[in-house]
């Protein structure tokens, strides 16, 4: 498989990081359902490890933005109306910025709430604030609001990926899977 | 004559270790100071989920009587009221009072009382005695500093120090909590208290 994206597909790094950030974005709406109700050292160690995979995402998505902008990117396809092209682009700066965006609102959190944050128990990041419990509790609401909006923008992203396979029967599902065949 | 001339030096001498005796009881009588709990601090730190975390103890209460001069005679009891502590979050603090940590429904105190305080080197002391804590007693060294200074007239002691305990060995921590993996075992605890000599 091609390491760099090709304009006809997506290369290996980019599908890689693409599939992993899928999977550990389900691992972490598991770990904050499982710990939304427990309480003690069960939710410390959800939340913990919520936290670690959370960093790790956030450290995915710099390589992931990085490689982006030193790559080619395969373009949509030209049969696409001017709407749906908005809505494509639209779509993939919001999965994008959300990325970034939740684990720096959980990032806040966790520091206003005092609970600095540890990678796996390897290292300590530093507070991105000060203790602030108004700040926290705000921040609690706008990550969790970010979730469901991840949610909202995930799925269209799926749907949009099932119409292009099925119904418009191109590429741009496949072009993003390991072993397809690309003509 | 020669006989009682014999006698009266043993006397004598028998008088001044009386003498001596005497002046080392009035040593005993080491002056006492009470604890300006506006301006002393004890705090705990620990390692929470891979990062370090804080916590103070805002109500205790310290007997120190104490002389440089006069070591052995010197008196160090520390109470802590464990049910007042505080991590600046109401959600930890309440689940650190439960049963399977700190238990302060039936431990509502620690208590430190030193059995000796020697000097070590650079000029420091260590308290070597005996900490009680969730109903566990326990030998612990605690070694810290003293400054001395007259405020308005009044001798005032700067206790400072540090001492790392490992909070299983005290049982707090049952059930889930006996694992470090997300609390870690080891807590340091630093005091800086302002004494005030006792009138």
């Amino acid at each position: 498989m091609q390491v760099r994206n090709t304009t006809a597909r997506w290369g290996g790094v980019a599908q890689f990081l693409h599939w992993l950030i899928v999977a550990l974005i389900i691992t972490q709406v598991t770990l904050a359902l499982l710990a939304s109700d427990r309480h003690g050292m069960a939710k410390l160690a959800l939340l913990a490890r919520h936290k670690s995979v959370g960093i790790t995402i956030l450290m995915l998505a710099v390589v992931r933005f990085a490689w982006r902008l030193i790559n080619p990117t395969p373009p949509l396809p030209l049969t696409l109306k001017p709407y749906e092209r908005f809505l494509a682009n639209f779509t993939h700066a919001a999965l994008y910025a959300l990325i970034f965006a939740m684990p720096i609102s959980g990032w806040i959190m966790s520091s206003a709430r005092g609970f600095p944050v540890s990678w796996f128990n390897l290292f300590q990041l530093p507070d991105l604030v000060a203790k602030n419990r108004p700040l926290y509790e705000a921040m609690l609401e706008t990550h969790e609001a970010l979730a469901w909006t991840l949610g909202a923008v995930a799925t269209l992203h799926l749907l949009a990926a099932l119409k292009h396979h099925f119904v418009l029967k191109d590429t741009v599902l496949r072009r993003m899977l390991p072993f397809s065949k690309i003509p | 004559m020669i006989r009682q001339f014999r006698l009266a030096r043993p006397l004598a001498a028998l008088a001044m270790l009386l003498a001596a005796s005497a002046a080392g009881a009035a040593g005993t009588a080491v002056p006492s100071y009470t604890l300006d709990a506006a301006k002393s601090t004890l705090d705990f730190g620990f390692v929470q989920a891979g990062a370090q975390n804080k916590g103070h103890f805002p109500k205790f209460t310290v007997n120190f009587a104490f002389a440089d001069d006069n070591l052995a005679a010197a008196h160090l009891e520390v109470t802590v009221d464990v049910a007042a502590l505080n991590t600046d979050d109401k959600e930890r603090d309440d689940t650190l009072r439960e049963a399977d940590l700190f238990d302060v429904a039936k431990f509502p105190q620690a208590r430190f009382a030193a059995t000796q305080i020697s000097k070590t080197a650079g000029g420091a002391y260590a308290a070597a005695g005996s900490l009680t804590l969730r109903g566990v007693t326990r030998a612990v060294q605690v070694p810290f500093t003293l400054k001395s200074a007259s405020e308005q007239g009044r001798q005032v002691l700067y206790m400072v120090g540090k001492t790392v305990i490992r909070r299983l060995d005290f049982g707090v921590g049952q059930g889930d909590w006996k694992s470090t993996e997300w609390v870690g075992n080891e807590v340091t605890v630093t005091f800086n208290l302002r004494l005030i000599a006792a009138n």
